[in-house]
């Protein structure tokens, strides 16, 4: 099977990948311990698209979001993201270049529990130190569209998962941010909450232009992107745009050969 | 369960340190406090004996008169008899003052009942000669050959120093030992601690002989007499240990709340371990039992490093004691079995009775609720409402006791008002202390932005470990600052009756007139703030040895005297009390010769403005037409050395025959005192303070592995570890701070009915006085050892990568 696909994407991919990765080498551990996350990882995530990274428990998906935001320094090989390298920098400066660039939706812990919805959207907006009434506008576009206007005042636990998470794709987007990585964010959700989310997600590709990268294990999730990267023990095996069910199964299961 | 108990120690060891140490902490100073009481009690009791060797009988507690007329009777009786006394008297040493107070006792005169044992050089032969204690020659730094002034003025002695001695015991030491016949012209001022009698007769004769010159003498022998000493050193010992034991009780308390704190938190993270023991078939019993257990084991080690630590400080610092400062006269330390047994039960007790209560709620738990997630308690649930009301009611009864304690002056309502009220301030706690964090935390937010709102947040997250953390600070706070405060009370009212007993700092009275350059010199010494001269002249009083007859100058004394002296009438004269008694007594008639001229006045009495009469300034006139300056005062500059000033003056008296009486080292003297008892009870508080600041450590620490998860994702967010460690260190100060400010202000209610229900009633005028210096110190170390407590726990969560801890679950 090819990456070459019949499928028309929706919008022309621009030529400046929004994140790159070159030889991504991760280990964990010395000596008898020694575990390899990635073994040599190239690969290009188009800007104004909704990537999905998949690939079974342990084929270092995680590790790879992690790398690719800077959460996590790589062992070995160079990444940029939104047009900056991130080899070689401190971890005050990869903090700083998280919360100018960079917008997370995780699977659970999400928020801060002893914060209010508005709060936590405002957060790393706050972090930052910039100032809000340049992002008012946007801030009421955002929480309107994804429907958390009389939600704003509650705290974590008195919202239902689908909430919680919407709240955070909220903080994901209100920064204008060159890529948002969203970690399983449906893995606590059920059926109908799990398609609000991902419609949410797809939505903020077509009509805000965002990138989006999520890693996930649910095919059903993954029918949402516009491409998707298969990852098999910390090698990327296909990189596919906008499979069919079929193609994506069968490039799954391809993965031990 | 033995394998779950063992597994799980091994576990937790570590999340467990900080209540092993607070329960160490406690168990070391009860050790220490034995070790340090044990060796005081030897130290006292050594060689109690050994004065009265020789000696048939002894004189206990004799009244000064009888004791002279014991002693100077004893060669008629063909005995021998000497007293163990003494007088205080400056001591100079080539014009330098040694002490203005020193004490000088007895060496006996015959070879065989001198008991101090002789270091250096001979005892002392013929009148002329001293022994000096050898501790005191190394601190004043005198040595054989040196001869020292005693007195002041026209009584001073000079004497040579023909040897050093120790002190077989610490009931019998004196700086200074001079014969009888040296010591006896300060006879009116001995204070005589027992009389021993050797006679021809031995023991039987004894009691006989002494009745003849003492009638009512209660005779005792020298090993009753021993006995009885002992008896009351033992006494005294118990009673001192007792006071320090209270402040162990109290360090004792705080490391209850610290272990407990720990403990419910400990049992809250690991609540889901609980339930799956459960799940898989552990009853209630067998969990609540295991858990127990775990406390069981870290009593014991607490106790066992608690005690072994506690005897090698407790030893190490006593031997430090006895080498560094000799003149403390400690004995060997030596902490009895039953001691150890009391501290190792203690240790225990403390911690069993620490996890009681969260232990009983990890047997309230259900299976299937630990497996949900855990939700932080709410204040306002039914057993929260109690608290409130219970803690409302306490703190009303509580001020009611206090009032009730000012109105009738009792102790025992101040001590049970105080306390009650406390323990409702206590209980009030996690409605109190949340609020009060909110609102500091606005303050935090404004200046440490994002990191210090986030802080505010999570202090106030569960109410009550808050307010639990912030309980165990709150009570070293609390007693600390109404110590400080009470002192200072006591302090400024007690100077406000020194001003009184000594309105002169120095006073410089001479037997002739001053010359004019000596009040020129007077008044350049260093350390002289002001002087006033006083007009005098050398007079007789009829009965007494010449003294000179002085007036007091009126506002011209202002700025020199602290308060006004007393003014004589037109027909009195003021006499020192240490004049009078002997012949001549307050109410007597007198007769009061200057030169050619005399009148009749009537005696009272007074002190504070040195060996002279003093009288109106128009019997003066009538005396003296012609007073010339008679005496010196001196007003010293704040903060003056007592002794260095008497010093210096002293080397412009001497050729003058004049004497100085000291009122400023008097002065300084309760001022010391005050300061050792301030600083001593501040420093036993402060190891209560030392436990609280390990409780807030150790609740952050614990918070911190609670919030890994959290950190992550606030650093995955934008959060830079300079920030992470602020908000974690912003967090510990907004507890610390708050704990302060409430102990300060409990402290300061307290220290006020303390004033009022204690000071008051004792001393005129008395009020409370805030120390600010001393109370800002308080509240700036207390936020300053908050962010100590900050550091360990904060530098662990910030170098956890965002990624690794996203990973933990």
């Amino acid at each position: 099977m090819t990456s070459l696909q019949t499928a028309t994407p929706p919008q022309p991919s621009p030529p400046t990948p929004a994140a790159s990765a070159r030889g991504l080498l991760r280990t964990y551990g010395q000596g008898d311990t020694l575990v390899t996350a990635l073994r040599g990882v190239d690969l290009d995530l188009p800007s104004g698209r909704f990537t999905a990274i998949m690939g079974p428990s342990g084929s270092g998906k995680s590790t790879l979001m992690h790398c690719l935001a800077g959460l996590d320094q790589p062992t070995e090989g160079s990444i940029s993201v939104a047009g900056q390298s991130l080899e070689g920098m401190s971890d005050d400066a990869l903090t700083r270049f998280r919360r100018d660039h960079v917008g997370f939706v995780f699977q659970a812990f999400n928020l801060l529990p002893m914060l209010t919805a508005e709060q936590n959207i405002w957060l790393p907006t706050e972090l930052a130190g910039r100032p809000r009434p340049a992002l008012q506008d946007r801030f009421d576009h955002v929480v309107e569209t994804l429907g958390l206007t009389g939600r704003l005042t509650h705290r974590p636990s008195e919202l239902s998962g689908g909430q919680q998470q919407r709240v955070a794709i909220a903080r994901a987007l209100l920064t204008g941010p060159a890529i948002v990585f969203a970690d399983e964010p449906t893995g606590n959700l059920d059926s109908t909450s799990s398609a609000e989310v991902l419609s949410l997600l797809r939505g903020s590709v077509r009509e805000l232009g965002q990138t989006v990268v999520m890693v996930t294990h649910e095919l059903d999730a993954a029918a949402y992107a516009d491409d998707v990267v298969v990852l098999a023990d910390g090698l990327v095996t296909h990189h596919l745009a906008a499979p069919s069910r079929d193609a994506l199964v069968a490039a799954l299961a391809e993965r031990a050969a | 369960m033995r394998t779950v108990l063992l597994a799980s120690l091994r576990t937790h060891t570590r999340r467990y340190g900080a209540a092993l140490l607070a329960i160490v902490v406690g168990v070391v100073f009860i050790v220490v406090t034995a070790a340090l009481s044990s060796a005081v009690r030897t130290g006292l009791t050594a060689g109690l004996s050994a004065p009265y060797d020789g000696a048939d009988a002894v004189l206990d507690q004799p009244s000064t008169e009888d004791a002279v007329r014991l002693v100077a009777s004893a060669p008629a009786a063909d005995a021998d008899a000497w007293l163990v006394g003494w007088t205080l008297q400056q001591v100079a040493h080539d014009g330098r003052v040694v002490r203005s107070s020193t004490d000088i006792g007895q060496v006996p005169d015959r070879p065989d009942h001198q008991w101090q044992e002789l270091e250096e050089g001979r005892f002392p032969a013929a009148a002329g000669e001293a022994l000096v204690d050898v501790n005191a020659a190394k601190v004043a730094k005198l040595e054989v050959g040196d001869t020292l002034r005693i007195g002041s003025g026209p009584a001073g002695l000079d004497v040579e120093v023909v040897g050093l001695a120790d002190s077989p015991s610490a009931f019998s030491v004196a700086s200074v030992y001079l014969l009888w016949s040296d010591l006896s012209r300060w006879a009116d001022s001995l204070y005589v601690s027992s009389v021993a009698w050797a006679g021809p007769g031995g023991g039987g004769e004894a009691a006989t002989a002494i009745r003849e010159v003492v009638p009512a003498a209660e005779v005792l022998s020298v090993d009753r007499f021993v006995q009885r000493v002992q008896t009351e050193v033992n006494q005294g010992v118990d009673v001192v240990a007792i006071i320090v034991l209270v402040f162990a009780a109290i360090a004792l308390l705080v490391a209850v709340l610290v272990i407990n704190n720990t403990f419910t938190i400990l049992f809250a993270q690991r609540s889901r371990d609980f339930a799956l023991l459960r799940c898989v078939g552990a009853t209630r019993r067998q969990v609540v039992r295991s858990v127990r257990a775990e406390s069981l084991v870290l009593g014991v080690l607490a106790s066992v490093i608690g005690v072994a630590g506690g005897l090698g400080l407790g030893h190490g610092l006593v031997a430090l004691i006895r080498s560094q400062w000799p003149g403390a006269r400690l004995g060997e330390a030596s902490v009895s079995a039953g001691w150890i047994l009391a501290a190792t039960a203690v240790g225990l007790g403390v911690t069993m009775v620490a996890a009681w209560l969260p232990t009983r709620r990890v047997l309230a738990v259900s299976p299937l609720a630990a497996l949900r997630p855990d939700d932080s308690t709410q204040v306002r649930t039914r057993t929260g409402r109690v608290r409130i009301a219970l803690g409302a009611a306490m703190v009303l009864a509580g001020a009611a006791g206090l009032a009730v304690a000012i109105a009738t002056a009792a102790p025992p309502a101040l001590v049970a008002g105080g306390a009650t009220a406390f323990v409702g301030v206590l209980l009030l706690g996690p409605v109190l202390v949340p609020a009060m964090i909110r609102s500091a935390g606005r303050v935090a937010a404004r200046a440490l932005g994002p990191a210090g709102r986030l802080a505010a947040g999570n202090a106030v997250r569960n109410p009550r470990r808050t307010a639990a953390t912030a309980a165990s600070l709150l009570i070293g706070v609390t007693l600390t600052t109404a110590v400080l405060t009470g002192m200072a009370s006591s302090r400024t009212a007690l100077s406000a009756e020194m001003d009184e007993q000594h309105p002169i700092d120095i006073a410089l009275t001479g037997a002739d007139t001053i010359p004019a350059d000596a009040v020129e010199r007077i008044a350049a010494v260093d350390g002289v703030d002001g002087t006033t001269t006083v007009i005098g002249a050398s007079a007789e009083v009829s009965g007494l040895d010449p003294i000179p007859v002085i007036a007091a100058p009126g506002e011209a004394a202002d700025g020199v005297v602290h308060s006004p002296l007393p003014a004589p009438g037109r027909r009195q004269v003021l006499l020192p009390w240490d004049v009078l008694g002997d012949g001549v007594e307050v109410g007597d008639m007198v007769t009061v010769t200057v030169g050619e001229r005399r009148v009749r006045l009537r005696v009272a009495g007074g002190e504070g403005w040195g060996t002279a009469a003093l009288v109106s300034n128009a019997t003066l006139e009538r005396l003296a037409p012609t007073a010339r300056v008679q005496a010196v005062w001196v007003r010293a500059e704040e903060g003056a050395d007592a002794e260095d000033l008497a010093g210096s003056l002293e080397a412009i008296a001497v050729p003058l025959d004049a004497g100085l009486e000291n009122g400023l080292a008097r002065r300084s003297y309760v001022d010391q005192q005050l300061d050792v008892l301030t600083g001593g009870v501040v420093g036993l508080l402060a190891i209560s303070v030392v436990i609280a600041l390990v409780g807030i450590a150790n609740t952050l620490g614990l918070s911190v592995l609670e919030r890994g998860r959290e950190h992550a994702l606030l650093r995955a967010l934008g959060l830079t570890r300079r920030q992470l460690r602020r908000m974690l260190a912003t967090e510990a100060v907004l507890l610390a701070g708050v704990a302060t400010v409430v102990g300060t202000g409990l402290g300061t209610v307290f220290a006020w009915a303390g004033v009022q229900a204690l000071v008051v009633p004792a001393i005129d005028g008395a009020g409370l006085v805030l120390p600010w210096a001393q109370l800002g110190l308080v509240v700036v170390a207390a936020a300053a050892a908050g962010l100590v407590a900050a550091v360990l726990p904060a530098r662990r969560a910030s170098r956890i990568a965002p990624a690794a801890g996203l990973a933990v679950e």
